[in-house]
């Protein structure tokens, strides 16, 4: 029957047709393989450096290994700056999802974390397009870095990193000296001119020093960070380590700073009376310099412990507004006119130029007529010698000594002295002063002026150079100024701590530094280094005979010990020498204390074998003798009670106290 | 007795099974290299061996004999299909398409595909016609239809297309009129020209994978990022391949899926070019040794039947190497 119903089916041509058509079958696997080949051929031969470049950057990472930053040390080898293992906790911005969760999640289980902050913190973020990670918390606890290390696999975008922190056990004490640390600048970085550029192999994120010994000797100190080069999956949590470059630590650094000398600096400064003021002081032999002290200071572990968090860039703000600039280094950047601490120079180039002897050096004292205009003196010793001038701060002796000196001889002795220059102090910004010449009157000015006719909009023309050469003419007026420190006259308390120095040695001026020694290392280019010393390149020598300069610790010995105006200063035994002075500060503010002089006491001790120089400035506090020779007192008596092993005083009371309670 | 199983060992195609353990054993090994927990391998492993139970329990019936019991089977599959739209469906990896017994899960449209080989191998070796009439392509239609509806609600779109591939190979074996067939294939690509510009707009999860691939520049990161990868560990893997246990992008979970969807791409990373052609021409070898079986059939069942096979295999391969090195869009589609 159904061969009936279908005749045409034949099931022989039936399977002949299929078995055609499965030829067809066949070639279409033929032909889809072809295309699979190709697309093979296309990724795995032809693209496969591509390929695998990106299949490496997927899956390691390169992680920094912070250096260590050398220790610094006082000259007897206390800690003054060291760096404490610290951890950071940072949240990788790639694999967050939900900020608010993850705040929830952070507040829940990191100490002492408010969620309004951070909160505050994410949304800052959002403009730091250049950062992977957004740091969370500084200094993160013990607690904190166990919490983030166990639950690395459920929240690997939470990571514990390692930030070795600057730590400054004593605070506030020799700030300036010692400076802080920070992020390097991109300004810096980009500028070729600075030692912190490119090329010199710095980069984003490097931690440098921003001033002080810290800046200047950065090289010595900073090490070079370590590379590990790690595996990481898909959620960037780190598989293993391929390679691991390991840091080299920066090199230790002893410093001239003697820490007891400095506290009791610092003592003194902290009673200044406005609040501001230097004490710098020093080993007149070579110029190491055994405490700096800028009042008021700044504590640097605010910008290397908490410059990321509110709190810590509060605080950095504060000390960039503060009117007293407690950032800026009154000692090296601070210019003051030197007042009559200058008289012992003009007496060193009178008696060099002969215009005094030692054997004759009697000049009128007392006010003096110089055409219209009458000089006051505030002493009037008839006719001193130039000792009892410098005990006295005889201001009319020293007038008619620049008169007679003049002009000439006079600056070259200022040039000789190298006032104007810097010292070269191992500090970085260092500031030059200002020095009582004609050039200098005359550039001034001439400046003035023309500022005024370009404040009007008018050129400014050869006859104005003549004009202004005519209104800065050097008057006699001018010439007594300068002889006893005023004037066109500005000096750093560095420089006077040099001069002070070369006086008390006979005229050796040694460079005031810091730098005692570096332990050998490597650097960072790993070249090694044995141990480096300090090498003074820039010392130079005041002619001053025995004669002139028996003079100098004459007028200054009797300053302090024989009824001079630095009585305040005299320690028993010590024979301490000095000089006061005072700085006119002109100003307007007619009201307040800002428009008291500033108070100078420049000294030495002992007179016969110098150990010590001091200088010390006390702003807008008044008379010199009055104000800063007696903070010079307990400075040397510490020093010298402790030299000399004589007991402490504070020591001997409480012993008896001991004794009586017994 | 004896002399039957001197025939079926004569008969039996050593070479096949040699070729299918050859992928077998490469697919565990690879397996291994990405997922070195024992888990998975030894799943692998397991279920390898059933394989070969149902392998040679199978061939000792006829298989004329299985054919004729297709409806049932056919029947069973529906119902499993059907099972997965209720509660006792689960979803894994957006497939709502599995059923559980126990701790281990299947998928019943992997049985009910092959049940539907069967079955259109029943209904096309009855039909005494060549060329096939309209009526028979509306039936088979039906039978194809059925279960495809219900795997494509499951939302398995790979396996829902997989059902095409061997019922037009064999609607075309049992003379579907060529003018019918080049005229679907031609609506097939009027409706993908058609659907290109809505397919680029679209933001459903589907579209993206299709734009993932054809214009990346406007897929979702999120979707891209499954291609990337895997195409870098393809590209990576370089002539010679990192060499086994060398793969990182996949045994680092760049590659999404590794031990069953993305295991070509960590064969390919590990074996370069040399291993991943070599791979190619296995497979490629089964599809052609399965269609020379089919060429020396006596009867159009059988022809059908082992010829289904190929083309499921054939479109399970495509589709799957496609998508690793990024010919085709994301599809569930396992390799091995």
């Amino acid at each position: 029957m159904k061969q009936v119903k279908e005749p045409s089916f034949d099931p022989i041509e039936d399977l002949r047709k299929a078995g055609i058509r499965l030829e067809v079958l066949r070639y279409l696997a033929i032909g889809i393989f072809v295309i699979l080949t190709g697309r093979l051929w296309y990724l795995q031969v032809m693209n496969t450096a591509a390929f695998a470049e990106k299949a490496e950057q997927n899956r390691t990472r390169i992680l920094t290994i912070p250096a260590r930053r050398g220790v610094i040390f006082d000259r007897k080898g206390r800690v003054l700056v060291t760096s404490q293992p610290s951890y950071n906790i940072v949240i990788s911005r790639k694999d967050v999802k939900n900020f608010s969760e993850l705040s929830d999640l952070l507040v829940a289980n990191l100490d002492e974390i408010d969620k309004d902050w951070l909160s505050r913190r994410f949304e800052a973020a959002k403009f730091e397009a250049k950062y992977e990670s957004i740091v969370v918390k500084e200094m993160a606890t013990a607690a904190d870095v166990s919490w983030v290390e166990a639950h690395q696999y459920e929240y690997p975008m939470i990571r514990a990193e390692e930030a070795p922190r600057r730590f400054y056990p004593y605070a506030i004490m020799a700030a300036h000296a010692l400076g802080y640390v920070g992020e390097v600048d991109k300004k810096e970085l980009n500028d070729s001119a600075s030692p912190f550029n490119k090329e010199k192999g710095y980069k984003l994120g490097d931690i440098i020093g921003k001033s002080g010994i810290e800046r200047t000797y950065n090289e010595i100190l900073m090490g070079k960070d370590g590379e590990r080069t790690v595996v990481v999956d898909s959620r960037g949590r780190i598989q293993r380590e391929i390679s691991r470059n390991e840091p080299v630590p920066g090199r230790d650094l002893y410093t001239t700073l003697d820490l007891d000398i400095q506290k009791m600096a610092e003592d003194q400064t902290d009673t200044m009376p406005a609040g501001r003021g230097v004490i710098v002081v020093s080993d007149p032999n070579n110029g190491e310099i055994f405490a700096l002290v800028s009042h008021p200071a700044f504590n640097p572990n605010v910008f290397s412990l908490s410059s990321k968090t509110d709190e810590g860039k509060d605080k950095i703000r504060e000390l960039y507004e503060d009117s007293d600039k407690p950032l800026f280094n009154r000692a090296t950047q601070g210019t003051y006119p030197p007042g009559s601490t200058w008289k012992l120079m003009t007496s060193v180039a009178g008696l060099n130029e002969g215009v005094i002897t030692p054997e004759n050096s009697r000049i009128q004292d007392g006010g003096i007529q110089l055409g219209n205009y009458y000089m006051n003196s505030l002493s009037n010793y008839g006719m001193p010698d130039v000792v009892t001038s410098i005990a006295r701060s005889a201001d009319g002796y020293f007038y008619r000594l620049g008169l007679k000196m003049g002009a000439e001889r006079f600056e070259k002795w200022v040039k000789i002295f190298r006032f104007g220059e810097r010292t070269g102090v191992d500090l970085p910004r260092e500031v030059s002063g200002t020095i009582p010449t004609r050039q200098v009157k005359e550039n001034i000015t001439r400046n003035i002026m023309k500022r005024r006719k370009t404040e009007n909009g008018q050129p400014w023309t050869e006859q104005d150079d003549e004009a202004a050469r005519k209104a800065a003419k050097w008057t006699e007026y001018d010439m007594a100024a300068s002889a006893f420190g005023q004037g066109t006259n500005a000096a750093t308390p560095i420089q006077l701590l040099r001069y002070v120095g070369g006086l008390a040695v006979g005229g050796r001026m040694y460079t005031p530094h810091l730098f005692l020694k570096a332990e050998p290392g490597t650097d960072r280019e790993g070249k090694s280094h044995p141990e480096a010393k300090f090498e003074d390149r820039n010392q130079y020598q005041v002619p001053m005979n025995e004669a002139i300069h028996d003079i100098v610790r004459k007028g200054m010995w009797q300053a302090v010990n024989a009824g001079g105006t630095a009585g305040a200063a005299a320690v028993e035994g010590f024979d301490v020498c000095g000089k006061t002075g005072t700085a006119q500060v002109a100003s307007n503010d007619k009201a307040g204390s800002k428009n008291k002089d500033h108070a100078w006491f420049m000294s030495f001790a002992p007179r016969d074998k110098p150990e010590m120089a001091m200088v010390i400035l006390t702003e807008n506090a008044g008379f010199g003798g009055k104000q800063s020779a007696p903070r010079a007192k307990p400075i040397y008596e510490d020093y010298y009670r402790r030299t000399r092993g004589l007991p402490d005083p504070a020591a001997v009371v409480s012993a008896a106290a001991d004794v009586n309670k017994q | 007795m004896f002399a039957s199983n001197r025939r079926y060992l004569a008969d039996f195609d050593w070479v096949l099974l040699g070729l299918a353990m050859l992928v077998a054993a490469f697919g565990i090994l690879e397996i291994s290299s990405a997922e070195p927990a024992p888990g998975l391998w030894r799943r692998q492993l397991v279920g390898f061996a059933i394989g070969l139970m149902v392998i040679f329990v199978t061939t000792l019936f006829d298989y004329r004999r299985i054919v004729n019991v297709a409806p049932f089977l056919y029947a069973l599959g529906l119902v499993l299909l059907a099972l997965v739209m209720t509660p006792l469906g689960k979803e894994v990896n957006g497939n709502r398409s599995w059923l559980f017994i126990g701790s281990q899960g299947f998928q019943p449209s992997e049985f009910a595909k092959i049940f539907t080989v069967l079955m259109l191998a029943n209904y096309l070796s009855g039909v005494k016609k060549r060329p096939l009439d309209l009526r028979t392509v509306i039936i088979a239609g039906i039978i194809w239809a059925v279960p495809t509806v219900l795997v494509f609600l499951e939302n398995d779109t790979g396996s829902a297309l997989s059902y095409s591939s061997f019922m037009i190979a064999m609607l075309f074996l049992s003379g579907l009129r060529w003018n019918w067939l080049v005229a679907g294939i031609l609506a097939v690509i009027l409706a993908i020209v058609l659907a290109v510009p809505a397919v680029k707009n679209c933001k459903s999860y589907k579209c993206e994978r299709i734009k993932a691939v054809y214009w990346p520049e406007l897929a979702d990161k999120k979707y891209r990022y499954q291609n990337d990868q895997s195409e870098i560990a393809v590209g990576s893997g370089g002539i010679f391949g990192k060499g086994p246990g060398g793969s990182t992008q996949g045994t680092l979970g760049f590659v999404p899926e590794v031990h069953n969807d993305f295991i070509f791409a960590v064969a390919s990373e590990e074996w370069g070019f040399v291993g991943s052609f070599l791979s190619l021409t296995v497979y490629l070898a089964i599809i052609t040794r399965l269609i020379q079986i089919a060429r020396r059939s006596r009867e159009r069942v059988g022809l059908l039947l082992v010829a289904g096979f190929a083309a499921l295999l054939l479109y399970h391969v495509a589709v799957n190497v496609g998508m690793v090195v990024r010919l085709l869009p994301i599809m569930g589609i396992p390799f091995l």
